[in-house]
């Protein structure tokens, strides 16, 4: 329980809480159920980029050179040193309570630390403890007096040193950015030292007019305003916010500060002083790339504000293209959404790319999250939020538009994802965004609810959708007009209808507060998320393409509903994974983790948030098989070694890793999945765009493909094209030898058999399940041999590899082999290292057919007596001799007819085979048979297993044939015969020797030891030596006898696949 | 007009969809006040506008939602064509991929929209292919214009930027029972034509059924719901039954 409580608060300030889903949220926070931890509240009172972290937080009291004074809490972070009030001061309109619920403090600051030039320590009466903040701007003093115990204060002073510290470098960023910035330029008048040349870029108004008449707008008189507040207050990273800030915004930012304020109140004026070269760098870093996000755009550009000038220039649209660009391929989640470009180029009238690039992803990431993501789930979360708060304070009106069956959305939403700017007129629409940086996204709602609160009267009045959209386009049309042009008071005549929105929006609706809106949106997210879901469910499934057709829709429900459960669980679980390895690392991600891009573990876990990757890779291929299919759930779950967590392993976690409450398997509670040769071949099939890793619908495809067979005949092809690499009609040896391998390996648990075929009990019920198949699997093998073709000169198959478990499997089963198997191995194979070397070369994930690797003219020109067992001979048969056999056999042909379709159970509906739960207990009790013991004879295990049921008793027997076999091999050996690999024969032997010391061992230990082995050694590289070792308990198994005829050596990566299998 | 008093009047409500940029808005705009932009902005969330279509023996009033078209937009539609009696399923003719959209989108209503809603295909931008004088005849000699993909801009000239032949779009609407029609926007070939042809196409009780959420409707449109000469029949809120298409 300790340890999942500590993952969980690690992982929760790492997680936003407005963007997960409810049902992780209740896990994260336990019993908070406002969903917010004092991390994320933190951040986003400071409006603080995402790698910060409250680190210390004390009492004080803050002095500023103009003569206020505020109690308040002084908290530092890893960057930044924040200030806000406690007692607000006498802000109108803003509702007195905690500050993070109700409107901004009175007071405050957001100070990175690079900003401060000096601390000095006061001397002061004893009982005080007061510093002296000297900052960039260095024509102010604040001072810090602390309210706290002492040594509290200097543990205080202690870390602000420290990160004081560790902040230096940063100073050039500091530089620039505060060099870029317009009030620097404004205040210094671009004569300070430090201070710009030339007028900063404050966006596109200052070539085409920023819209509206300044002077009406008293732009002029805001500025000298602004002017004197900077140069008392501080300004950009400096500024001090007081009472009078807030009100400067209120009435309206000036049109060339607009920009920079909208920056400093969002917080992406953090974001830019730590990544000044994050924008510039990631257009380099794509320019000229395609995506279809950048299509979309392309499409737009034209499209955007069109009826300001500087949007029907070259210069204009650069901008805003390459503001969207950037912005599609830092975030490429979210891309881009129709409505950005709205914004963008609203932002683009009053600032520069790079602010309005960070200023955008602010807006995404915090302010306005999910509206713009793929499934706009954000955006339709919002819209129900709008909709209880509309029901919550006007039911009168609510109740009319439920009754008259208008959908309050299809007006607001608009107004919601384009932030009003598509719907008031601009000037409007800019002074809401000047309230909203400032005050965050409760203010779309206060302001859209005083919309409706004003229009009431008409409102009601309004019976379909249609009048209700037009009444209040009618409304924002007159926007400017006096809201009450009859009155006799003059001043109440000069009150526009824009400025009653904006009291009523913020006095009588002063109640929704941040907190309103984030349990609001805790609250209705599961629904809007599910309703998303079944959406994006309906739609997807239609749009399967003709495969799926072969499937019924409640299978493709089933798949659907698997493939992403395993996508986003998985996903989940390793960044759950992750975040402990980090933790018990203790290694803190501090500042590192400041690039915008970071964030993206939070948008994951669900369908309705979004898609992050769609793609399944080959584990998360083998977790969806081992939940449909039960041959795909490995024999003997490891439980030392998971593959997640690489090398470093705690001790704690060592045993049996379920004796911590979370599961650190990388497979979770979920059995985990064998790892063979079959599955890799049915995941490279299935992957048609060698993407390495498959889509939904290549998943569906697959499947149609091995369920949706209608005949017999099918279904074989299906199985000889997975074996048919070079796709030319023929398998060879080695493919036909990974056939019955695959055969054997699909039956290993039992299977459906037939009703009347043998008179073996089914299916795993009672004894010797597969006991039929085994003896038609090794007639088949039999079989293939005795019919295959040849090849023909010049087409040469590459020498099988990594059969050597087969050949002895083989052999063991087939009772009734051919007494000249014994001899048949004469020819030199002279070639094998050869290969070899150019096999360790090969990418071990490829296993192309390099057919051409083997010199024609090293081939011997005498054939050996018995052609098809002579590996320096090669063979193959085609479909028709492979169907041939299958149907000469009918286990073989029932298990082609029925048995491996069946063998995968999708929708539960079907009553014939087990179902998806059925199969996960079956593996655990199988877990507690085997024990690991028999590494390598899964094939035979399986077979075994279903003999005898005791597990020690299984692996005796398996041992007792081993040590059989390996006499027997030592008896047959042949001085000489491999001539030419007597070093390699030599380095197998020796190592087999071990093996063997090994074998005798606890079984559990073989497996651990040679999986501990093997990492040691590094698998691909070491060639046969390794591939040996690795493949040892099999080896042993195969060496054993007769094998020879078919023993061929080994390639590291088949036989790695096969140890991974086990362990 | 029609002589003998008011014609019976009754509101229809239509919804556009298609992939962005193929000219939904264009098509409303042409429709709605016979105009054409160049540069119009994407439709948010969507779009509402009326317009009414008069036919020889009544008057239908159109109440069209324009939505937006990019794929994420999509889960939002249900919004759209809740309800909705007709459908324009716009397509660019000069956009292949445009098509696979649009079939996607009729998909979509025949499974969740109202049962019995009227659909039309339409093939906009017809003014880029050399056939815009709209000549249906030259059908046969059509080229597959397969390799004009980039034809968007060379709008001008005499290239055929068309990428989707009449035969092929119209053979998918035969199939699926939909009306089908290839217009311009921009010159406004058989833009009025597609509204006119839906509006026949409005089985009387359909229009009936309508007002079930909006018989309490004031004013004239009242009159036209309520009329209902053919007689009391199937008064069924056909509109009613598919609720659950809503995402909201
Ligand atoms: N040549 C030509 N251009 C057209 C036609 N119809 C629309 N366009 C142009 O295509 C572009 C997109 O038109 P819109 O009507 O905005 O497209 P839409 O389908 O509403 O797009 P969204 O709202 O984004 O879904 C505009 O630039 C129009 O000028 C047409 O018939 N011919
Ligand atoms: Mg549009």
């Amino acid at each position: 329980m300790l340890s999942l409580s500590s993952l969980i608060s690690k992982a929760s300030s790492l997680i936003d809480p407005n963007i997960l889903p409810p049902s992780l949220l209740n896990q994260v926070n336990g019993s908070t159920n406002d969903g917010q931890t004092p991390a994320v509240l933190f951040r986003s009172n400071f409006r603080l980029p995402d790698s910060e972290s409250p680190l210390a937080v004390i009492p004080c009291e803050l002095s500023l050179p103009t003569g206020e004074h505020y109690f308040g809490r002084l908290h530092l972070s890893e960057s930044f040193l924040c200030f806000s009030s406690s007692a607000p001061s006498s802000v109108s309109g803003t509702s007195s309570s905690s500050s993070s619920a109700a409107g901004p403090p009175s007071c405050g600051f957001t100070l990175p630390l690079v900003a401060i030039r000096r601390v000095e320590r006061l001397h002061s009466r004893s009982y005080l403890f007061a510093l002296a903040v000297t900052t960039w701007h260095n024509d102010q003093k604040l001072t810090l007096q602390f309210n706290s115990l002492r040594s509290t204060c200097e543990k205080f002073c202690e870390a602000l040193k420290k990160n004081l510290r560790s902040q230096m470098s940063e100073m050039k960023n500091l530089r620039m950015l505060v060099g870029s910035c317009y009030s620097e330029w404004l205040v210094t008048g671009g004569k300070s030292k430090d201070g710009a040349k030339e007028e900063p870029d404050a966006g596109l108004g200052m070539v085409w007019r920023y819209p509206g008449d300044a002077k009406k707008l008293r732009d002029r008189s805001k500025m000298r305003l602004w002017a004197e507040y900077l140069r008392e207050n501080g300004r950009n990273i400096t500024l001090i916010r007081q009472p009078t800030f807030h009100k400067l915004i209120r009435v309206g930012l000036p049109n060339r500060l607009r920009g920079e304020v909208w920056e400093l109140t969002s917080g992406s004026l953090y974001r830019r002083l730590f990544n000044p070269t994050l924008y510039t760098d990631t257009l380099t870093e794509f320019s000229g790339r395609h995506s279809l996000s950048i299509d979309e755009i392309e499409k737009d550009l034209n499209r955007s504000l069109p009826e300001y000038p500087g949007f029907q220039s070259e210069e204009g649209i650069g901008r805003l293209r390459r503001v969207l660009s950037a912005y599609s391929w830092k975030n490429p989640d979210v891309g881009y959404c129709q409505a950005m470009n709205i914004v963008v180029a609203a932002l683009l009238i009053y600032m520069s790319e790079t602010q309005a690039f960070f200023l955008l992803s602010t807006l995404c990431d915090r302010l306005v999250p999910g509206y713009y993501s793929q499934t706009m789930y954000g955006t339709l979360l919002d819209q129900r939020v709008f909709e209880s708060l509309v029901e919550k304070t006007m039911p009168i009106l609510w109740e009319h538009l439920v009754k008259s069956d208008v959908q309050l959305s299809v007006v607001s939403l608009p107004w919601f994802l384009s932030l009003f700017i598509n719907s008031m007129p601009l000037v409007f629409a800019f002074r809401v965004l000047d309230v909203f940086f400032l005050e965050g996204p409760k203010v779309l709602f206060q302001v859209g609810l005083a919309i409706l609160r004003i229009n009431g009267e008409e409102l009601l009045d309004v019976t379909d959708d249609g009048a209700f959209i037009s009444c209040l386009k009618n409304y924002f049309l007159r926007l400017d007009e006096s809201a009450h042009p009859r009155s006799d008071n003059e001043k109440l005549r000069a009150v526009t209808r824009f400025q009653e929105l904006m009291v009523v929006a913020f006095r009588e609706f002063s109640g929704i507060t941040e907190q309103t809106i984030t349990d609001q949106r805790t609250k209705h997210k599961d629904s809007v998320l599910s309703s998303i879901e079944s959406f994006a469910k309906r739609t997807t499934l239609r749009n399967l393409g003709p495969e799926s057709k072969r499937l019924s829709t409640n299978d493709l429900g089933y798949i659907y509903d698997r493939f992403y459960k395993v996508l986003y669980e998985r996903q989940e679980r390793l960044v759950a994974i992750e975040l402990e390895k980090e933790r018990l690392n203790e290694k803190k991600i501090m500042s590192s983790a400041r690039s915008i891009g970071e964030k993206s573990i939070n948008e994951k876990g669900r369908i309705g948030l979004g898609p992050s990757s769609q793609l399944m890779d080959y584990d998360y291929f083998r977790e969806f098989l081992a939940g449909v299919a039960k041959w795909a759930i490995a024999d003997s779950p490891s439980q030392l070694f998971s593959p997640g967590l690489g090398g470093s392993l705690d001790p704690q976690w060592g045993g049996n890793g379920r004796k911590k409450s979370i599961n650190l398997s990388p497979w979770g509670d979920n059995a985990e999945p064998a790892d063979h040769e079959f599955m890799q071949r049915l995941f490279r099939r299935w992957d048609t765009d060698y993407r390495s890793g498959l889509s939904l619908q290549d998943v569906v495809a697959g499947l149609a493909g091995i369920k949706g067979k209608k005949d017999i005949m099918e279904s074989i092809s299906y199985f000889f094209e997975l074996y048919d690499d070079d796709g030319d009609g023929r398998v060879d040896r080695e493919g036909i030898l990974r056939i019955s391998e695959a055969l054997l390996f699909i039956t290993r648990r039992g299977w459906e058999t037939p009703p009347n075929i043998g008179d073996q009990n089914r299916n795993g019920e009672g004894k010797g399940g597969t006991d039929p198949f085994l003896g038609s699997v090794s007639g088949f093998i039999r079989r293939c041999f005795e019919y295959a073709d040849p090849d023909q000169q010049g087409k040469q198959e590459e020498v099988s590899t990594g059969v050597e478990g087969m050949d002895e499997l083989v052999d063991l089963l087939d009772l009734a082999s051919d007494d000249e198997d014994g001899e048949s191995v004469k020819s030199p194979v002279k070639e094998k290292g050869a290969i070899k070397g150019k096999e360790k070369e090969k990418d071990e994930d490829t296993e192309e057919k390099n057919s051409l690797d083997i010199d024609p003219n090293t081939r011997p020109s005498a054939m050996s007596a018995n052609i098809a067992l002579d590996p320096a001979n090669p063979l193959h048969i085609t479909l028709p001799t492979f169907r041939m056999i299958v149907l000469a056999d009918e286990v073989l042909e029932y298990f082609f007819e029925t048995g491996f379709a069946d063998s995968i159970v999708l929708s539960t509906d079907g009553s014939k085979t087990p179902s998806g739960r059925n199969i996960s207990a079956g593996a655990s009790a199988f877990g507690n048979l085997g024990g690991g013991g028999i590494a390598g004879a899964k094939g035979l295990r399986g077979v075994l297993d279903n003999i005898v049921n005791d597990g020690m008793r299984v692996a005796q027997e398996v041992r007792r044939r081993m040590d059989e076999a390996q006499k027997e091999l030592e008896r047959n050996a042949v001085p000489g015969k491999y001539k030419e690999d007597e070093e390699e024969e030599g380095d197998a032997k020796s190592i087999m020797e071990g093996d063997r010391d090994l074998l005798k061992g606890a079984e559990a230990s073989v497996v651990d030891e040679a999986a501990k082995l093997a990492i040691k050694t590094g698998l691909p590289e070491d060639g046969e030596a390794s591939g040996t070792l690795l493949g040892s308990p099999t080896s042993s198994l195969a060496t054993t006898h007769v094998g020879e005829e078919l023993r061929t050596p080994t390639t590291p990566m088949p036989t790695r696949v096969e140890f991974e299998m086990d362990k | 007009m029609a002589e003998g008093g008011p014609k019976p009047s009754s509101s229809v409500k239509l919804v556009l969809l298609g992939e962005a940029a193929v000219g939904k808005s264009s098509l409303v705009l042409r429709f709605v006040n016979d105009d054409f932009q160049e540069n119009r902005e994407p439709t948010i969330g969507a779009a509402f506008l009326t317009q009414k279509c008069n036919l020889p023996s009544r008057t239908i009033k159109f109440e069209i939602w324009d939505t937006a078209g990019q794929e994420r937009f999509a889960s939002l539609a249900p919004m759209y064509y809740r309800n909705a009696q007709s459908a324009l399923v716009v397509y660019d003719l000069t956009k292949a991929s445009s098509l696979a959209k649009a079939k996607h989108w009729v998909a979509e209503l025949q499974r969740q929209a109202s049962p019995g809603i009227v659909i039309a295909l339409v093939g906009n931008k017809l003014d880029l292919t050399n056939q815009s004088t709209g000549l249906e005849s030259s059908m046969g000699g059509l080229s597959l214009s397969a390799a004009a993909s980039d034809g968007d801009e060379e709008e001008e000239e005499e290239g055929d930027a068309r990428q989707i032949t009449t035969a092929e779009a119209k053979s998918y609407a035969d199939e699926e029972g939909l009306l089908f029609f290839e217009t311009s926007a921009k010159t406004g070939h058989n833009v009025q034509e597609v509204f006119t042809a839906i509006a026949n196409a409005i089985p009387e009780s359909t229009l009936k059924t309508r007002g079930g959420p909006g018989s309490g409707r004031t004013g004239g449109g009242a009159a036209g719901d309520t009329f209902g000469g053919s007689g009391g029949v199937n008064l069924s809120a056909v509109g009613e039954t598919n609720k659950d298409g809503c995402a909201c």
